[in-house]
């Protein structure tokens, strides 16, 4: 039935709907720039939801945790082999990303008879010189976005607005700031996505939230302490000092812990 | 899940080193020296800088001791084509692993990757157009020690205790390192780290006494040899003006 192009439309409708129903739980991601490099920051449940992709690649997701390692195993096939046949500068986000995953992506989302991957993406690739870093993200349906100073993943594209637009209003200079801006942006996030889900709506429908502009940080930081005895803290970076190749590494627990915010710092203890 | 690039490679038509023809066996070219050898906090590795092609010396600066990652280093002895190619496979495939996984791959199972790139060129090595036959060491985080490793070139491992070497001036230095190590005013593993480097450049600069294709130093050209130490804290490399200033005041005064 579905040969009928509006069956189609109608099955590929339902396949997004299926997907945001799907993600609506989902925790959110947020890349920041900060002077050495790229912070990567998500609270998760145990499984890591932050990884190492190539020398100066770094991968956060949301979603099916199956569909996730699938996608992830393709990016890190295609970037070594990449990297051993032609060279690690060669190996770059745009290219994994705009001829590697998305159209699998794509191509899986508008195959209505076959399951489409129950994922977003966000790929951030540090640059050679501060200012060059960027993100991709990538849709359950493949489209993607190229930003620069800093990318989220959410449930709904309204929650991704509103936390780019609140991290847009901060200024992020050191790591500190990066994680407390991160943090922070995450719960507005948290906040959105919980909200719309008590309010029984998941999707792009979703209320705005009018009272964006005031909500402080005070506010934002209590979110994050009410989710931290469930939920785990995760930051990778992609620091430009480290020495070597492989700029990845992941803020370690004392680490973590000198840069938080002092209003976080007594719930981690 | 295999999590092996060299497997991922040669499902993709990837072969390592070429084909040989079995029977035309030539000469063997390990013209080099390398050493590792274990002192008080680790394993120093080192090896001189001359590539050669027979009697012709074709570059005087090239960089034998390669470091895989973070924590390990292969020395190479033989046809560096081939060496270099096996040392940019492992490279990759400590990486891949540890991106898949999610953890690093142990230090068996670095040696064992390896052994099993030399066996695949077996062919090459035997018909003299590939043979390679490195010094793996590393730091082995399990039993927290830094361990040496030395290969032949159908494959075989072998665990130098103490010390291992190989190349063509091998055969000079190691019973240098067998009297220094047994009869020496203390072993070589409780050497502190400066006492080691100066032993490294004394036992290269003897090899390139007597061996044509071992680079001593070179001091009108500031080249000396390339000494690296792996440490529980990772591989670390000794700058030239320390390795220039150590030469100058307790190797030079004989040479």
């Amino acid at each position: 039935m579905y040969e009928e192009p509006y069956r189609w439309v109608e099955a590929v409708g339902n396949r997004r709907q299926y997907l945001d129903d799907q993600l609506k739980e989902g925790t959110p991601v947020v890349g920041v720039t900060y002077e050495r490099g790229i912070l990567l920051m998500t609270m998760s449940k145990g499984t890591p939801k932050l990884y190492e992709i190539y020398d100066r690649l770094a991968l956060g997701g949301m979603g099916h945790p199956a569909d996730l390692e699938k996608l992830r195993f393709n990016l890190l096939e295609m970037a070594h082999v990449e990297g051993f046949n032609r060279s690690a500068s060669d190996v770059t986000g745009s290219r994994l990303v705009k001829y590697g995953i998305a159209p699998v992506i794509k191509q899986a989302f508008e195959e209505v008879f076959k399951a489409p991957f129950i994922v977003k993406m966000l790929l951030a690739e540090l640059g050679q010189k501060s200012g060059k870093d960027g993100f991709l993200t990538i849709n359950y349906d493949g489209t993607f976005e190229e930003r620069s100073q800093s990318a989220v993943l959410a449930a709904t594209s309204v929650v991704e607005q509103k936390m780019i637009e609140y991290v847009r209003r901060q200024s992020i200079v050191s790591l500190k700031d990066a994680v407390d801006v991160s943090i922070r942006t995450w719960a507005v996030g948290d906040r959105a996505q919980r909200s719309a889900l008590e309010d029984g709506e998941g999707r792009d429908e979703a209320k705005p939230d009018s009272d964006q502009e005031m909500i402080g940080a005070e506010t934002l930081y209590a979110h994050v302490r009410r989710c931290i005895p469930e939920k785990t803290i995760e930051c990778v970076l992609l620091d430009r000092q480290v020495q070597g190749p492989s700029k990845y590494r992941a803020l370690e627990a004392d680490e973590l812990e000198a840069v938080l915010p002092t209003d976080l710092n007594p719930s981690l203890s | 899940m295999q999590s092996d690039f060299y497997q991922l490679l040669k499902a993709q038509g990837y072969i390592l080193g070429v084909s040989g023809q079995a029977g035309a066996r030539q000469e063997l070219t390990t013209a080099t020296t390398i050493l590792a050898f274990k002192y008080r906090d680790g394993v120093l590795v080192a090896g001189d800088r001359r590539a050669t092609a027979g009697n012709m010396v074709m570059y005087d600066r090239t960089d034998k001791v390669l470091e895989i990652d973070r924590s390990s280093v292969m020395a190479i002895a033989g046809v560096p084509a081939t060496a270099y190619e096996m040392a940019r496979i492992l490279e990759h495939s400590f990486k891949y692993y540890r991106r898949t996984q999610l953890q690093e791959l142990s230090f068996e199972g670095k040696l064992r990757a390896l052994s099993k790139l030399l066996k695949e060129n077996v062919a090459a090595a035997l018909a003299g157009t590939g043979a390679v036959a490195p010094i793996f060491a590393g730091y082995d985080a399990g039993q927290e020690a830094a361990k040496i490793y030395f290969y032949d070139i159908l494959g075989a491992e072998f665990e130098g205790v103490e010390y291992a070497v190989s190349g063509s001036g091998s055969s000079t230095i190691r019973g240098i390192l067998h009297y220094l190590n047994t009869w020496g005013e203390q072993p070589l593993s409780a050497m502190p780290e400066e006492q080691a480097t100066v032993q490294a450049l004394r036992l290269l600069t003897s090899a390139a006494e007597f061996d044509s294709a071992t680079g001593g130093v070179n001091r009108e050209a500031g080249l000396y040899p390339v000494i690296k130490f792996i440490t529980a804290g990772g591989v670390r490399v000794m700058p030239d003006l320390q390795l220039r200033s150590l030469f100058e005041s307790r190797v030079a005064r004989s040479v």
